[in-house]
């Protein structure tokens, strides 16, 4: 759908992009990640055709984005960083006219006004100025702007940023459920978004891509080791341990107290490059002792995030 | 065709939602909401209130070119309005516009970069030729609007004598391109800056400098006051006024708007120049 090629963007002396590489599939939420100044928006602009880069090819379903631009832009729906909106137009006469310079047929625009208005949560705002809304419900306005033609591409720029919790939140659900038949690429250095709304992470820093991946897979990728919870009942603590010690690459075993009586709780850590899971659970059960609990530990994208962009 | 692979689902293609794309329509849509923005704002009420009660003076009040005031010379003409007569006047209507046009034009281009709705303008599909000719033309309604509130002047004047009907539809045809030589100026300089104050202070310089070429030249340099007479907008106001519509003065308004229009949309393109 998406396809990002060696894309390079210079600004005078300063590099902004050094080289990205991407391919975005049909029905994907991408959460674009990175510190700020990383090119993120740099990346967003060139997407949208607002800016063209300095070498590199973009192609939205195989059309290239520069020789193609109008039918590209059709296609696809933008929500910039600041959500600039006409203060002093009424949000239907907004829709209305973002509607009719995008070329929607002129019978079919009432009905994408109402659906995108419905979508976004502004049905009871729409005889509103926009200058009068509150910040929340501009954000709305601008994800209904970038709907209004029923786009197949979302590119949002900060959609959540500067927003209360509860307006994220009902942010995030409508991304997921505009996501369930759009492509979306949104940026964001919010990490609790990317976990909560997209599939794939790819986190930019210093014009370069530095990963490209679930947050699962990249935390796998990324990390040094992953940490495991066991939970096992029907055994002796000590050969419980030992057993699980045995497991081909971790790295060391822990007992801690288990929340349930008669259980036996172990923390294993073990090299990243294998999912242990599989083999503990062979091992329990080879053993004649009952798996009741098995938990990776949560993904710690912060943690990785702060690793991958650390200034060199 | 049958495939062993699960489907992912696909979206709908936006092809029933979008029409043919229409330049015209697109075009017309960006009109619409400038006219929209220039009625519900008082810059358009402050510059027509301003230039009927200056239009009243110079027909009424003022001494005319020729000498006397209206009601001395007892001549039902509307003359005063469309222009100096000779290059010694300082300038009637067209002059006034020139300061007059600008702060409709200012705000135009330069807001939409000051609050960022350019960026997403320019990423709508919608070409800068389209954004610069939408704001272009609504800018053109607006003085034929401005204009048409003259008319009771006019009728007021032709009640109490005859008008000679070929000078007043030349007069206002004159002052029609006058005003959308201004519109062109200053919409170039609206798209030269983010200050709404810089671009009506551009504005009316462009305009006040076309007006004036030839006085300004021929002051410090006799011999090229013919030549620049060719680039004034006074000299070619002056031809109207005293009702004659020349080919000449046409393509003169018609090569100035274009050019800067041009040059306006050459200035939002400026984006794509630095790769």
């Amino acid at each position: 759908m998406i396809e990002v090629r060696g894309l390079q963007k210079s600004y005078d002396s300063f590099q902004a992009l050094k080289g990205i590489d991407f391919t975005v599939n049909r029905g994907e939420i991408v959460g674009f990640l990175g510190p700020n100044g990383a090119g993120k928006t740099t990346t967003m602009k060139i997407l949208t055709g607002y800016m063209p880069q300095t070498s590199g090819t973009v192609t939205i379903d195989g059309m290239d984005i520069n020789t193609r631009s109008l039918e590209c832009r059709a296609r696809m729906g933008y929500l910039p960083e600041s959500t600039p909106l006409y203060p002093d137009m009424l949000v239907y006469d907004y829709l209305r006219y973002v509607a009719t310079v995008r070329g929607v047929q002129s019978d079919l625009i009432k009905q994408r006004i109402k659906a995108a208005c419905e979508m976004c949560g502004i049905v009871d705002r729409i005889g509103q100025e926009i200058g009068t809304l509150s910040k929340g419900y501009k954000q709305r306005v601008g994800l209904a702007q970038a709907l209004i033609h029923d786009p197949d591409v979302l590119i949002l720029d900060e959609p959540t940023s500067g927003l209360d919790p509860n307006q994220i939140v009902e942010i995030r659900n409508l991304i997921k459920r505009l996501g369930e038949r759009r492509t979306i690429i949104l940026s964001t250095h919010n990490l609790p978004e990317v976990m909560a709304t997209c599939s794939r992470i790819l986190i930019v820093h210093q014009g370069r891509l530095v990963a490209d991946g679930s947050a699962a897979e990249i935390e796998l990728r990324q990390a040094d080791t992953q940490r495991l919870k066991v939970l096992v009942v029907g055994g002796d603590p000590g050969q419980v341990e030992a057993a699980l010690a045995s497991l081909p690459t971790v790295l060391g075993t822990e007992r801690v107290p288990a929340s349930e009586a008669g259980a036996v709780a172990i923390e294993l850590s073990a090299a990243k490059n294998q999912d242990l899971r599989p083999l503990v659970f062979a091992k329990v059960v080879e053993n004649g002792w009952q798996l009741i609990g098995l938990e990776r530990d949560h993904l710690d994208l912060e943690g990785l995030f702060r690793k991958l962009t650390r200034e060199v | 065709m049958a495939t062993a692979t699960p489907q992912i689902p696909q979206a709908p293609s936006t092809a029933p939602t979008l029409g043919k794309p229409s330049a015209v329509r697109t075009t017309l849509a960006i009109t619409r909401r400038e006219l929209g923005f220039f009625f519900n704002s008082p810059i358009a009420y402050i510059v027509i209130a301003l230039f009927l009660v200056v239009c009243g003076a110079m027909l009424f009040i003022f001494d005319l070119p020729e000498g006397g005031t209206f009601f001395q010379n007892n001549e039902a003409s509307l003359r005063a309005l469309f222009g100096p007569t000779s290059p010694n006047d300082f300038g009637g209507i067209p002059l006034l516009l020139a300061f007059l046009i600008p702060a409709l034009t200012m705000r135009l281009l330069s807001e939409e970069k000051r609050t960022g709705t350019i960026e997403l303008l320019v990423t709508w599909p919608v070409t800068d030729t389209q954004i610069v000719l939408g704001k272009y033309l609504a800018g053109l309604v607006f003085v034929a609007v401005m204009l048409l509130f003259t008319v009771p002047l006019a009728l007021m004047v032709g009640g109490l004598g005859k008008l000679d009907l070929g000078l007043v539809v030349g007069g206002y045809l004159g002052l029609f391109f006058v005003g959308a030589s201004y519109l062109g100026l200053g919409l170039m300089a609206s798209s030269w800056t983010k200050n709404q104050i810089v671009a009506f202070l551009v504005g009316v310089t462009f305009c006040a400098f076309f007006y004036f070429v030839d006085g300004m030249v021929g002051a410090v340099w006799a011999d090229a006051r013919n030549f620049f007479a060719g680039l004034s907008i006074k000299t070619h106001s002056q031809n109207i006024a005293r009702g004659v519509v020349d080919i000449r003065d046409l393509v003169f308004y018609l090569s100035l708007i274009s050019l800067s229009v041009v040059v306006t949309v050459q200035s939002l393109m400026a984006r794509n120049w630095k790769k």
